[in-house]
């Protein structure tokens, strides 16, 4: 027991012993985790705003003044069915004409005698896909079906957002995958130096007979100490970054709001830098026993 | 205790030592003499098992280098005190954590540890320096802080690796005189140096090495 305090002892004691490359290898794991948590969040909430906006899209299907009302509620079952669909709901012509009313105020039975109304079918388009929502496909599909006399849709907002959405969700991932990589290296690298500036200590442990374990375990409990306070701190910035942005947000509008699992985001982040910490400093003090 | 048994180790670019036989009895004061790269050091650190012969086997309390594994390592090393001319005391501790890591190694207790380590630093002179750290001592001081730590273990041998090399002259014999009282409680010494007027009178084994060889 005394053996074990004295270890987890040492390995607190050679973080303040070597307060500067503590200092330094704390603040790369901090930097890096922060760019991996702050990217994180980006991605989580241009998939969240593309997901509102896609609820926006939608297609309105006018079809032929010789489709009744019941074949209108089959064809927009068959409409339903096309891939990338999410729902299509049926108008028939009594509910055009209560539509018509309510946004004109005058009742077209009133003034016509009949309703000339067509029966038509809102379409809305299927909004949790990770990739690029490609609508003309689903514009040909229902072209041709027979029945379909007119399609309204806003063709060119909706390409152009899916594909600069398309873009970011590419350089997201891109940046996330190089910032993993970057950041695995750095962690693992500014850890392996902590470990060499303390070459003597390894030296003098090693020429009084210690074994392979007891000199690796204070530098892994260091390891440990490092990736944790990294983590937390750039869990801390990320919490407060969030805050601010939606304080700022906030000023401007209330529709649109930064959300985030910063509790599952800080898990991650503090067991991935622990992890890394503690794999850094067993690995680059076993090659200092070798 | 120790044998050396046709033991021959060469570096990259130059030889270390060739077909050593040597024997250190228990108890025994043994100095090893010869000029700056003749090999004494090689010698200890093949003791030390920090290197391992190409040639013939190192032979400690019953381990032979040619059947030893890793693990062993730190068994044997428990049982060796070993002191250097540029003494390897950590700069980051004071006197007593210095003294006191090869009882931490060993597992003891804080209380034990704290009564031993300052037995022993009584017996070096330096008690009452315990919360002195290595660059506010002097070089004998250091030196002797070295011998406490070696000894604080109570080791079977104290390999001492030119440890006067660094001492003026009085600082050095009372060094040596220290070293005398070690091996007077029973301790074997092992001490390699380069400075025969200084061992020559002192009545102990004296083994010459140069170029590797040992001569008789």
């Amino acid at each position: 027991m005394d053996k074990f305090l004295f270890l987890v002892g040492e390995g607190f004691k050679n973080m303040w012993r070597f307060k500067l490359t503590t200092l330094t290898s704390v603040f790369s794991i901090f930097m890096t985790l922060y760019l991996i948590g702050l990217l994180f969040t980006i991605g989580e909430n241009s998939q969240k705003l593309i997901i509102y906006l896609r609820s926006k899209y939608k297609i309105e299907v006018f079809f032929k003044q010789e489709v009744t009302d019941q074949q209108a509620r089959q064809l927009t079952e068959q409409i339903q069915k096309i891939p990338g669909v999410r729902s299509a709901t049926a108008i028939v012509r009594a509910n055009a004409a209560q539509i018509f009313k309510r946004q004109f105020g005058e009742d077209i039975l009133t003034i016509l005698d009949a309703n000339p109304l067509p029966a038509s079918c809102v379409v809305n388009i299927s909004r949790t896909q990770n990739t690029a929502v490609d609508i003309s496909p689903i514009i040909d599909s229902i072209r041709q079906i027979d029945g379909v006399d007119e399609i309204n849709f806003q063709g060119r907002l909706i390409n152009r957002i899916e594909k600069y959405y398309d873009l970011l969700f590419k350089a997201i991932v891109g940046a996330a995958v190089i910032v993993l990589l970057v950041t695995v290296s750095i962690i693992s690298n500014t850890i392996k130096l902590t470990v060499y500036v303390r070459a003597d200590l390894v030296k003098a442990l090693k020429l009084v007979g210690a074994s392979n374990m007891f000199i690796k375990f204070p530098f892994i409990i260091d390891g440990v100490l490092q990736g944790l306070m990294g983590s937390v701190l750039a869990s801390a910035a990320l919490y407060g970054t969030i805050t601010a942005g939606n304080h700022l947000i906030a000023n401007m509008t209330n529709r649109i709001r930064i959300s985030s699992d910063i509790y599952t985001i800080s898990f991650w982040l503090i067991s991935v830098a622990v992890l890394i910490g503690m794999i850094g400093a067993s690995r680059a003090s076993a090659k200092m026993l070798k | 205790m120790i044998a050396l048994e046709n033991v021959s180790y060469s570096y990259k670019k130059w030889v270390g030592v060739t077909d050593v036989n040597l024997k250190i009895e228990r108890g025994e004061f043994t100095y090893i003499i010869g000029p700056t790269g003749s090999g004494k050091t090689t010698l200890m650190r093949l003791i030390y098992m920090d290197l391992f012969p190409e040639k013939g086997r190192v032979l400690i309390n019953g381990f032979d280098t040619n059947r030893l594994k890793n693990r062993h390592i730190p068994r044997i090393r428990k049982n060796i005190g070993m002191i250097f001319q540029s003494y390897n005391l950590l700069s980051d501790r004071d006197l007593f954590q210095n003294v006191a890591l090869p009882l931490h190694v060993l597992g003891m207790k804080r209380s034990e540890i704290k009564e031993i380590v300052s037995e022993m630093l009584n017996e070096v002179g330096l008690y009452g320096k315990e919360d002195h750290y290595p660059e506010e001592l002097s070089g004998g001081e250091q030196q002797r802080a070295c011998v406490a730590r070696a000894l604080v273990k109570q080791p079977e041998i104290i390999l001492a690796d030119e440890p006067t090399g660094n001492l003026d002259p009085i600082t050095a014999y009372d060094l040596l005189e220290l070293l005398d009282t070690i091996n007077g409680e029973g301790t074997a010494v092992f001490m390699a140096s380069h400075n025969y007027t200084l061992i020559r009178d002192r009545g102990h084994r004296m083994v010459q090495i140069q170029e590797g060889k040992l001569r008789a």
